[in-house]
């Protein structure tokens, strides 16, 4: 399967997730409402699946080159996060943000199309480049599930209705998330030095995985300071931007010129 | 608060010092000098933690608070290294003299990492004496974190990285250095057999000449060339490929003829229709010979590319100062080790394509790197186990 059959894949997700959101309102009386509910919803991501499956056969190489195939990638994975998090802590509301969250990235990609490349340049022909992507997809998935939570506290907290399971929920997302975003660092660390030389050459993609790893760093410590949770609530909001910026606003900005990691554009 | 402020006037003392200096950035000692300085700063960390333990301001400078500021400055100044192009002013403008465009080189960010690695090392000195199980996880991710930090930086003046030009059927030991360009020998040298390059199949492309961009086929795909594609253009034409010939040249009525691998180039025989005009033509990607063939259609012309690099690999022989040889391939991802050095297939003269004759090796030494690994391997086991806890206590909650 080919970008041809894009458009059609991401409506099929959003339709699916749409329908399946939708049904979630009859269905807090009927359970068989909540099954087809259900049924819907993770239709729309096994969707999305079956699509990064057959595009990774066509393409014979792994789609995690380019911004554009990772944010396939986010788009399967968020929603995942929201419907383990209502598996694991019965709290409904996240999987709904995920599906949005993972609407946008549908419709990011389905206005600004990749074109189908199956040229995988030799620096990234390495048993590394699966683990280093991979790795960082989910951190940044959880990390994204967690500032959204955040953000819901937070908006939560000025309507008076503070929940300490929500702020707990963030927590744990943040936490598995930086693991994650270290396993990310080092594996990079070690494939550059395999592929470039290096471990670790300040360049600017390097430079804001440092900053964001950073930031998340602060955050474990300002927990173990015993911050006021509310307030860590913001934190978590705002520290997802720094990380978007590694994600793709590293491209634009300034010192990007002699970045090597500029063919993810 | 106090620590913020401690953090700030660090940072401003190092852009006071380069001020100074006109940003000329800290060099850091050599060998041993770098291995003394980190003995005496581990040793200082390990006499102040155990003796000083109980005093208010030792336990300050190894509190949360100081190392979340001087994590804030850290990240500031790596934000500043990371939005600002690094090496890229004129030497008298403001941005070089404060060395903002070498970050990670100058006094501020050396200060905040000095201070840094002294907090941290001393909550390590508390976390580990005495030693206690639990504490294996902090242990590991801190431990690990200083280990890589300081044996990062301070090896940083032994790092090697040279280039190596070898031409085939030549055999060099002389390796450059990037910035001064001095030529240096290396302990050994390398004969270079044969250089080759793998290239996708070339690609074809609908150019438009009046604006100067590629028109995108109905499909969306980068069409690759193969015998029997078929490629659609909507309201344009489509073009067949009948014949394609990796490797040819023009035979002696014009008809390209398949010839060995390296000398010739990419030829395509497409029959293009346009619109129900339809028509045959030879079409190629040229060399450094020949022409590239082109054909129009309608306003456009049917141009074809040459496949971007898939592998390119040295067959080299290492000869080694004491006579000892050995053959390997050099590839990309692929690094050899010869003589404490990891030698890796780095370009080849690009202009050339896969007709070059240059490989670009590059050779480093870095005597610091298995230290380095040990920080890895440390904090990535701390991780693991963080992650352990995290999940058990998530399970709890």
């Amino acid at each position: 399967m080919t970008l041809v059959e894009f458009p059609a894949i991401a409506l099929a997700a959003v339709v699916c997730w749409a329908a399946g959101s939708l049904l979630q309102i009859p269905a807090k009386n009927s359970r068989i409402f909540g099954s087809l509910s259900w049924l819907f919803m993770l239709s729309g991501t096994l969707v999305l699946a079956w699509f990064l499956t057959s595009y990774w056969i066509a393409l014979e190489r792994p789609p995690l080159r380019t911004l554009g195939e990772t944010r396939l990638w986010y788009a399967m994975l968020i929603p995942v996060v929201g419907f383990l998090v209502e598996y694991r802590y019965k709290i409904g509301w996240l999987k709904y943000y995920c599906m949005g969250l993972a609407t946008v990235f549908l419709g990011i990609n389905y206005l600004h199309p990749d074109v189908f490349e199956k040229a995988l340049m030799p620096a990234l022909q390495s048993p590394w480049f699966v683990p280093h992507v991979v790795v960082y997809l989910v951190g940044y998935v959880l990390l994204a599930a967690s500032a959204v939570s955040g953000w819901h506290n937070v908006i939560q907290n000025f309507r008076g209705r503070r929940s300490e399971k929500g702020e707990s929920m963030s927590h744990y997302l943040a936490l598995l998330g930086f693991v994650l975003l270290t396993f990310g660092l080092i594996f990079g660390a070690l494939w550059a030095k395999e592929a470039w030389g290096h471990y670790w050459t300040w360049d600017p993609k390097e430079t804001w995985a440092f900053i964001s790893w950073l930031a998340y760093l602060g955050y474990l410590h300002l927990v173990a300071r015993k911050t006021d949770p509310r307030k860590l609530q913001w934190y978590l909001g705002l520290s997802f931007f720094v990380l978007l910026v590694c994600w793709f606003g590293v491209n634009y900005l300034p010192s990007a010129q002699n970045s090597v990691h500029t063919y993810s554009g | 608060m106090e620590a913020a402020l401690f953090t700030l006037v660090a940072i401003l003392a190092g852009l006071g010092i380069e001020l100074l200096s006109s940003g000329a950035g800290i060099d850091i000692p050599g060998w041993p000098f770098n291995l003394v300085f980190l003995l005496l700063f581990g040793g200082l960390i390990l006499v102040v933690g155990l003796m000083f333990r109980e005093h208010p301001l030792v336990a300050w400078l190894g509190g949360i608070p100081l190392g979340l500021s001087l994590i804030v400055g850290l990240a500031l100044l790596s934000l500043v290294g990371g939005v600002l192009p690094q090496n890229k002013f004129p030497p008298g403008s403001m941005v070089a003299m404060l060395r903002l465009n070498g970050m990670f080189s100058s006094w501020p960010f050396a200060l905040v990492t000095l201070l840094f690695l002294f907090n941290l090392g001393l909550a390590l000195v508390w976390k580990t004496i005495p030693f206690k199980v639990a504490n294996l996880q902090f242990m590991l991710f801190h431990g690990g974190f200083w280990i890589a930090l300081s044996c990062g930086l301070l090896g940083a003046t032994q790092l090697e990285r040279l280039v190596v030009p070898l031409y085939e059927g030549k055999a060099s030991d002389v390796a450059y250095n990037r910035e001064s360009e001095k030529a240096i020998h290396l302990p050994f040298s390398i004969y270079l057999k044969d250089f080759q390059i793998e290239q996708y199949a070339p690609k074809f492309a609908l150019y438009d000449p009046e604006h100067d961009r590629l028109v995108e086929p109905k499909s969306k795909l980068v069409p690759e060339i193969g015998k029997g594609v078929k490629v659609e253009w909507t309201g344009i034409g489509s073009v067949t490929v009948l014949d394609y010939l990796p490797s040819a040249m023009p035979g002696a009525n014009g008809v390209p003829v398949a010839v060995d691998g390296k000398k010739g180039v990419a030829f395509a025989r497409v029959r293009i229709d346009e619109n129900g005009k339809v028509s045959d033509h030879w079409i190629s990607s040229g060399g450094p010979q020949l022409k590239p063939l082109f054909v129009p259609m309608g306003n456009y012309f049917i141009v074809m590319a040459d496949g971007a690099p898939k592998a390119f690999r040295s067959d080299v022989t290492l000869i080694g100062a004491g006579g000892e040889r050995k053959t390997e391939t050099l590839e990309v991802n692929k690094p050899v080790d010869f003589y404490g050095w990891k030698l890796y297939q780095s370009g080849y003269d690009e202009s050339a394509g896969r007709w070059s004759t240059l490989s670009l090796v590059e050779a480093v030494r870095d005597p610091w790197l298995p230290a380095v690994y040990v920080g890895f391997f440390m904090i990535m086991a701390g991780n693991v186990l963080f992650f352990w806890k995290g999940v058990k206590k998530m399970e709890a909650a």
